[in-house]
C-alpha cells in the first residue's frame, strides 16, 4: 500500500519531531566548520568559541558526536516553566507557548540533557504542564459543536493528541445535525 | 550554486540564491513540508506542487553530486568529514519528505481513482503521472471485478456506479465534512460555518473545523493544516 495505515489518519509524533527540528538554535561550537551551503539555506562559519544559530537537527547530530554545546532556548528554564505552571494551573485558558515546544523539548533532553541546567527538574515540570494541559482540552471537548472549535495556544503535539477523538467526535455531530435538516426536508414534501 | 565548496582555499558561497529571495522568507524546503502537512491532513487530494517539487530535487541532485566529488578526496580533514556528513544527511530528511508526501497523495488516488476519472476539476489538481496512473488503476480494478465477480451476476446488478438510496454510493468520494486543524497564517477573509454564521480568523489563530469551510483559504494559502 501507498500509505501504511498508521499514517493515514494523522501525522505521527516521529514525523513532528523531524518537522520541529528544522527550527533554528543556538549552539557552542567545539570544532570549527566552514559555512555550508545546505538546502535550507546557508550555515556557519562554526569558529569556537563564538555562539552560532543553526537547524536543530544539525545542533543534534553535532550534540552526538560530542562536538558542539547546545544553548536551550530561554522557555526551556526552570524559571520559566514554573511560572508558567503556575499560570496554567490557576487560570481557565492555555498559556503561551512556542507552537513546537514539546518536540525540542523532548529532543533537547534526550540528546543534550547535560546542556540544560537542572534538567530533571525541568522534566518534570514539562509533564506537570502537560498534565494540566491535557485536562484542559478535555474540558474543551465539551464545547465542541458541528461547525467551529477554537483552540488558543495549543501546541501541535497537543493538537496530534486530541485529534482522532475530537475529529471523530465532530464528525458525530455533523451527522446529527445533517440528518435532521434532511428528514424535515422529506417530511415537507 | 557551490553546494559545498571544495576546502578552506575557496571563497566560500554566502547564502544560496535560490533560496535567498529575502521577500519569501519560507524556504522551499519549509514550503515543501507545510505542503505535506496539508496534504496528510486533508481528506480531499490537494493541487500538485510541481515546482517546488522539481525545484528540491534539483537541489538534492546537485547536492548528491557535489558530495559525491568531495567524497572522493582521499585527504579531506576531520571537519571536513562532518561537513560532508551533515549535507548527506540533509538530502535524506529532504528525501523523506518528499517521499511521503507522494506517497500520501498516490495513496489518495488509488483510493479515489473512480472519482477522479470522473470528475474533471480534480483531474487539474494531479500531475499527468499522477493522472496516468489513476486512470490505470480504476482501469485495472474494474475489469479485476468484472472478471472475479460481476460478470456471474444478473446483468442489472453488473453496474459499478449504482446510486441507489439509502446506501452509501458505489464511488467513494472525499469526506469534506470531516473535520480539520486549521492553523491561520494570515488574517483570513470570513468564511461560512455549516450553522451558518460566519467566522473570520486572525493571524494565528487555530480552529478545528470542518474541512469544506476551509477549503477554499487553504487553496489560497491563507492557512495551513496542523
Amino acid at each position: 500500500m501507498a500509505l501504511p495505515v498508521s499514517l493515514r489518519n494523522s501525522i505521527t509524533p516521529p514525523e513532528l519531531e523531524l518537522v520541529a527540528s528544522e527550527e533554528l538554535v543556538e549552539i557552542i561550537p567545539l570544532i570549527s566548520i566552514e559555512r555550508t551551503a545546505f538546502i535550507s539555506g546557508a550555515y556557519g562559519p562554526l569558529r569556537p568559541p563564538n555562539k552560532a544559530k543553526l537547524p536543530l537537527w544539525i545542533a543534534m547530530n553535532l550534540k552526538m558526536k560530542k562536538k558542539c554545546h547546545i544553548v536551550p532556548p530561554d522557555w526551556l528554564s526552570v524559571d520559566f516553566l514554573q511560572n508558567r505552571l503556575a499560570q496554567e494551573t490557576s487560570r481557565p485558558e492555555f498559556s503561551e507557548f512556542p507552537f513546537r515546544f514539546a518536540e525540542i523539548a523532548k529532543l533537547l533532553l534526550d540528546v543534550a540533557s547535560d546542556d540544560i541546567q537542572n534538567s530533571d527538574k525541568v522534566r518534570s515540570l514539562l509533564k506537570d504542564i502537560r498534565e494540566a494541559r491535557q485536562a484542559k482540552s478535555r474540558d474543551g471537548l465539551q464545547k465542541i459543536d458541528h461547525s467551529e472549535l477554537g483552540l488558543p495556544n495549543l501546541c501541535s503535539m497537543e493538537i496530534n493528541e486530541i485529534r482522532p477523538f475530537f475529529v471523530r467526535a465532530m464528525g458525530v455531530l455533523t451527522h446529527l445535525t445533517r440528518d435532521p435538516e434532511a428528514s424535515s426536508r422529506r417530511l415537507d414534501v | 550554486m557551490a553546494g559545498l565548496p571544495s576546502g578552506p582555499a575557496v571563497p566560500v558561497e554566502p547564502i544560496a540564491l535560490d533560496f535567498g529571495a529575502a521577500a519569501a522568507p519560507e524556504t522551499l524546503f519549509q514550503q515543501l513540508v507545510r505542503h505535506w502537512l496539508n496534504e496528510r491532513h486533508a481528506p480531499d487530494i490537494l493541487p500538485i506542487q510541481a515546482e517546488v517539487l522539481s525545484a528540491l530535487l534539483d537541489h538534492i541532485r546537485r547536492q548528491t553530486d557535489t558530495v559525491q566529488a568531495l567524497r572522493g578526496d582521499p585527504d579531506s580533514s576531520e571537519a571536513e568529514h562532518a561537513r560532508i556528513m551533515l549535507v548527506q544527511t540533509e538530502v535524506e530528511r529532504v528525501k523523506f519528505v518528499v517521499r511521503s508526501y507522494i506517497r500520501t497523495r498516490l495513496y489518495k488516488i488509488e483510493k479515489f481513482a473512480r472519482h477522479i476519472v470522473a470528475t474533471p476539476e480534480v483531474q487539474e489538481r494531479l500531475s499527468q503521472a499522477e493522472l496516468d496512473h489513476a486512470r490505470r488503476f480504476a482501469q485495472l480494478t474494474e475489469s479485476h471485478f468484472k472478471v472475479s465477480v460481476l460478470q456471474a451476476l444478473p446483468p442489472h446488478q453488473q453496474r459499478l456506479d449504482d446510486n441507489t438510496p439509502f446506501t452509501p454510493p458505489m464511488i467513494s468520494e472525499p469526506d469534506k465534512s470531516r473535520a480539520v486543524f486549521v492553523h491561520a497564517r494570515d488574517e483570513c477573509p470570513p468564511v461560512r460555518l455549516p450553522d451558518g454564521t460566519t467566522m473570520q480568523m486572525q493571524k494565528g489563530q487555530i480552529v478545528l473545523t470542518p474541512y469544506a469551510v476551509v477549503e477554499q483559504l487553504l487553496a489560497m494559502g491563507n492557512v495551513e493544516l496542523v
